[in-house]
């Protein structure tokens, strides 16, 4: 169809259309008023509450009411174990399987010491410290085929898991994260960006204590001496001969251990980490010194 | 339809709409502009950045695309802010212009922090595993006083064990004797009568009411006897030890 045909048959169209009249017109806008007034805010109207009943009133039934019904929250029996759920601790788990995974993809450095913040790198295990997890729980699933010679770091770690590690010859650190520092570790670069000095890393909570001086979970506070003698009663129990630290060519690694109050590896609280200037600034106001030495 | 234009709107979608015709009198402005600074080369250099910069980005995310921080002066309230001003310092490094010494907490700060420390961490960790240890002390003793308390029970099982069986053997026996007789009364009253009677009649029950009496009387009468002998039996003896005396 041509553009002549297009114009022809508009035209036609136009003309078989009513004139403009007085007849055929809108009004112009606001011409006409509504001749009620509506009272209040709009109009009069029910302000989206809806007619009629509990929604109208707005008097809402309390949480949990199902109008005479045997309420859902309570047709449960009441089980006491669960009693403070909500405020404990927890450890998402990560199995030594996944561990030995991500060492044989390269997702993890292992001439490096491991930490939570190298786990969480890799992308193969993430946790969020606002729903309360406080770390990696290492469990011993695949602890039979777990191949890799270690320095790692975890949360928390049954005896089977440490028995797994050490006797490749590795070495495990149960280490206790307050959420705050948890959050760094998570995303070290966000944090970095934020322009902020590494804070301090706090002190465990008075029920985790126990679990994190102690030689045989092999805590982050516990008596050097004591996790070398635990060291030597676990290899016995479990039945293989225990590596001799001092005499590995990566000894150095396997020692490298963090200060309770340390973070990051090899950055102290206190400095301020520049990505953009790759440099790292350092305190040197003695008031400051102290406060995070403290 | 009732529609309504703001001027503001119609404005910006006439432009947008006469885009082609607003850029070539600009052009024609921006000639002018050159012709009055033709010796500073670097400000003509400037203008032909100017003109290359097609993005449409305001000038802020212009920025914010090349790494630059996007504001050079504060314009809202927050980027006066202590917070602000850090991450411009983070994420833009010294060309931030930001000093860094705000990076480190001030001395307000640090008192703060050391005031909620006191608060939140009222104990050190020796003073936990002090206290961690007494309560598995404690826990300990109490399992070990009830262990003994359980032992030394136990020890004395066997002879509680005998004295209950013997108990509850004695007990039996007492009532095995008070059936007996009870029986040995009945059979009694029978063989009175001549003839099985009925316990609960009258007759029968006026006759076990004498024989108990009877056998009550004769208790009694057994009773005096034996005292009786008694009594004989110390006066002899009496009367011995003085003939002897």
């Amino acid at each position: 169809m041509g553009s002549r045909q297009i114009t022809e048959k508009a035209l036609t169209m136009l003309r078989s259309l009513p004139r403009v009249s007085l007849g055929n017109i809108r009004d112009n806008p606001g011409y006409k008023k509504n001749p009620k007034r509506g009272r209040g805010q709009h109009g009069g109207d029910k302000h989206g509450a809806g007619n009629k009943g509990s929604g109208q009133r707005q008097n809402y039934m309390r949480l949990g009411y199902e109008t005479g019904n045997n309420p859902f929250y309570l047709r449960m029996p009441h089980e006491h174990y669960y009693k403070g759920h909500h405020l404990r601790r927890q450890y998402p788990p990560f199995s030594l399987h996944e561990l030995q995974l991500i060492i044989d993809k390269d997702r993890l450095d292992i001439s490096k010491p491991i930490d939570i913040a190298s786990i969480v790198k890799s992308g193969m295990y993430n946790f969020t410290p606002d729903e309360k997890h406080f770390g990696i729980n290492l469990t011993d699933v695949g602890a039979d085929c777990f191949a890799a010679k270690i320095n790692i770091e975890v949360q928390w770690a049954s005896e089977q898991v440490i028995a797994a590690i050490e006797k490749m010859g590795g070495v495990i650190t149960t280490a206790y994260y307050d959420p705050h520092s948890l959050y760094l570790l998570r995303d070290p670069k966000k944090f970095f960006e934020s322009g902020q000095s590494i804070p301090r890393r706090m002190i465990p909570p008075p029920d985790a204590i126990e679990y994190y001086t102690s030689a045989k979970s092999r805590g982050y506070l516990a008596d050097p001496e004591e996790i070398s003698k635990d060291r030597l009663r676990l290899a016995q129990k479990y039945g293989y001969e225990l590596h001799v630290l001092e005499d590995d060519p990566n000894y150095e690694m396997l020692c490298e251990r963090k200060d309770p109050r340390q973070i990051f590896y090899g950055l102290e609280p206190g400095w301020v980490i520049n990505l953009k200037d790759q440099c790292i600034l350092k305190p040197k106001d003695s008031e400051l010194q102290r406060f995070f030495a403290s | 339809m009732n529609l309504y234009f703001r001027p503001k709107l119609l404005q910006s979608r006439l432009t947008s709409v006469f885009r082609s015709a607003t850029t070539v009198s600009e052009v024609v402005q921006n000639e002018q502009v050159d012709i009055d600074d033709t010796e500073n080369s670097l400000a003509r250099e400037a203008e032909i950045e100017k003109k290359r910069n097609i993005s449409r980005l305001s000038a802020a995310h212009y920025n914010v695309i090349n790494g630059r921080r996007p504001y050079k002066e504060p314009m809202a309230l927050p980027h006066l802010t202590v917070k602000y001003n850090r991450k411009m310092y983070g994420k833009y490094g010294a060309a931030s212009g930001v000093n860094p010494n705000i990076c480190w907490p001030s001395k307000l700060d640090i008192e703060e922090k050391q005031e909620y420390e006191a608060v939140a961490y009222p104990f050190t960790i020796k003073e936990m595993m002090t206290m961690v240890a007494e309560k598995r002390e404690q826990e300990r003793l109490k399992t070990q006083q009830r262990d003994n308390e359980i032992a030394a029970k136990f020890a004395k099982l066997g002879q509680w064990k005998k004295e209950l069986k013997e108990k509850i053997a004695k007990k039996e026996a007492e009532v095995e004797a008070a059936k007996l007789k009870k029986e040995r009364l009945i059979e009694e009253v029978r063989r009175h009568f001549g003839f099985t009677l009925d316990p609960r009649d009258e007759r029968f029950q006026e006759m076990l009411a004498k024989r108990e009496k009877e056998q009550k009387k004769r208790e009694k009468q057994a009773r005096l006897e034996a005292r009786e002998k008694l009594m004989i039996a110390k006066l002899q003896q009496k009367k011995v030890e003085g003939v002897s005396e």
